[in-house]
């Protein structure tokens, strides 16, 4: 039986991409509207601490680039800006890693100007949005029947706010950032748990619409026969990562830097997972192998 | 501009597979890639009835396609940095001078027809035999049909000698991206279109690519 186990791991690189770099580009902003609002020695320590989700974007972006056949004709995405999906995604994904980029670099100026730095974070922050946005939007193929509905980019946008926050918790835990020991902590735990429950539910519901497709070669049912164990195993993982964040703030010792980031790993770990069906899920109105 | 396109005669095919090794062989393509690919489309059962006769409801037919450079082509589309374009006659083709290899074509296309060359790291498809084209011939794949089952040429002509049917399976709706092809239907269709629509499925998977 023909499963689409072969196309996602052909692209691989797009499956790591599509789950690091929006989270990570969600986990930037919250980070940089937490360094807008902190003072003196905090706000260089949130600062600094923006290399992680800037990291994370990047390697993503990174892997992305190696399924490309041939990087040296990368310039000529330019020219169909706002005509092709994939042109929009590059286009806000490098507006994003220059403002962050040199919001990063101007940060360690001997005399940074304040109106200056905020005003890079600003661009950054937006740009991290209309990034996540573009990549949410970049499969919306009218031929792919599979893709084309509006489960796909709801679910990534999704994706990005699951992992965006516990990402952002690591990152402000490791600047030592004060109020994550308090309510801000909870928040962004809350907010990462109801984007969680809502994914779900966005996954179950695109299991009854989308499964049932067929063309004259194959069913997207023949093609994930396993998508209800991953769904389970996404909500899991994803589930685990909140819960080892959450036993942390229990405690009211806060987070430590080792479970931040092995709460991140798991979660993330749980969007790969759908991110690897979503691959596996591809199917044309047509012939399709 | 001009539109050229393919002539496929469901009623001729005898899924030979000669048009896809002559593709193979002209433009040097390696096991794993295929421009023209033959499906064969089945369905249907024995059974045996009271006084122990057989009997069949099997229907089956050859579907010989390649690119059908449509006249609203997917590819184009979604193709980020423009590589993907229509010549002067219609043919859809990959300028390779500005291809990134990023594959999106070949996600797109529901005819299966743009591939990615990771060899050489750019989108490969059929061009309609461009250069054969311009000098007065036709593609390879219609010159070496045995069975003369293929035919190319400007749509408006094609369309004028053998009709305008154009939806059948394993091919997508033809409303989806307007592709420059007729059909001459296999006979099945002639006897129960709705069926063959309903339970065609394309049974030769193992030996595409």
């Amino acid at each position: 039986m023909t499963t689409g186990f072969a196309t996602a791991f052909n692209e691989i690189t797009l499956v790591l991409f599509t789950t690091l770099a929006p989270s990570g580009a969600a986990a930037y902003a919250i980070m940089g509207a937490a360094m807008l609002w902190a003072r003196g020695d905090e706000r260089k320590r949130v600062g600094r601490a923006l290399l992680i989700p800037f990291l994370v974007t990047l390697v993503g972006l990174v892997a992305s680039a190696t399924h490309l056949g041939n990087p040296d004709n990368a310039l000529y995405v330019f020219s169909r800006v706002g005509r092709s999906p994939l042109s929009n995604e590059v286009f806000a994904a490098v507006l994003f890693l220059s403002a962050s980029g040199l919001h990063w670099l101007y940060q360690f100026a001997e005399h940074a100007r304040l109106r200056v730095l905020n005003a890079l974070m600003g661009i950054a922050i937006l740009a991290s949005f209309a990034f996540v946005v573009s990549v949410a939007l970049a499969y919306s193929s009218r031929t792919v029947v599979t893709w084309d509905t509006p489960f796909v980019p709801v679910a990534l946008c999704l994706n990005a706010l699951i992992g965006g926050p516990v990402l952002a918790i690591a990152g402000l835990r490791f600047a030592r950032w004060g109020p994550l020991e308090g309510k801000a902590g909870w928040a962004l735990l809350a907010l990462s748990l109801a984007a969680l429950v809502a994914n779900t539910g966005v996954y179950v519901a695109q299991g009854a619409n989308v499964l049932s497709l067929r063309n004259y070669l194959v069913s997207a049912e023949q093609l994930v026969p396993t998508y209800g164990a991953m769904v389970v195993a996404f909500c899991a993982l994803a589930a685990a990562g909140l819960a080892v964040d959450m036993a942390g703030l229990l405690r009211g010792r806060g987070v430590s830097k080792a479970s931040s980031a092995a709460a991140s790993a798991l979660v993330l770990a749980g969007i790969f997972v759908m991110r690897f069906a979503f691959y596996m899920m591809h199917m044309t109105y047509g012939i399709s192998l | 501009m001009e539109q050229v396109g393919f002539y496929f005669n469901a009623k001729r095919c005898t899924g030979c597979k000669t048009c896809v090794l002559a593709c193979k062989d002209y433009r040097d393509l390696d096991a794993s890639v295929s421009f023209r690919q033959v499906y064969e489309v089945a369905h249907g059962s024995w059974a045996q009835d009271d006084r122990g006769c057989w009997a069949h409801d099997c229907f089956a037919f050859y579907v010989s396609c390649a690119c059908n450079h449509c006249s609203s082509p997917a590819c184009m589309e979604v193709c980020p940095t423009g590589a993907m374009g229509k010549n002067e006659l219609g043919l859809v083709s990959v300028d390779e001078r500005r291809c990134i290899g990023c594959g999106y074509c070949a996600l797109s296309c529901p005819y299966h027809a743009p591939k990615v060359d990771r060899a050489v790291g750019h989108s490969a498809k059929c061009d309609g035999c461009a250069e054969r084209v311009a000098a007065g011939g036709k593609p390879i794949c219609v010159e070496a049909c045995p069975l003369r089952a293929l035919d190319f040429g400007p749509i408006v002509e094609l369309r004028a000698r053998y009709g305008r049917a154009v939806d059948m399976p394993p091919l997508p709706d033809s409303s989806i991206t307007a592709p420059n092809l007729v059909l001459s239907l296999p006979a099945c269709m002639g006897e129960d279109a709705d069926r063959v629509f309903a339970e065609g499925m394309v049974c030769n998977v193992r030996e595409l690519v």
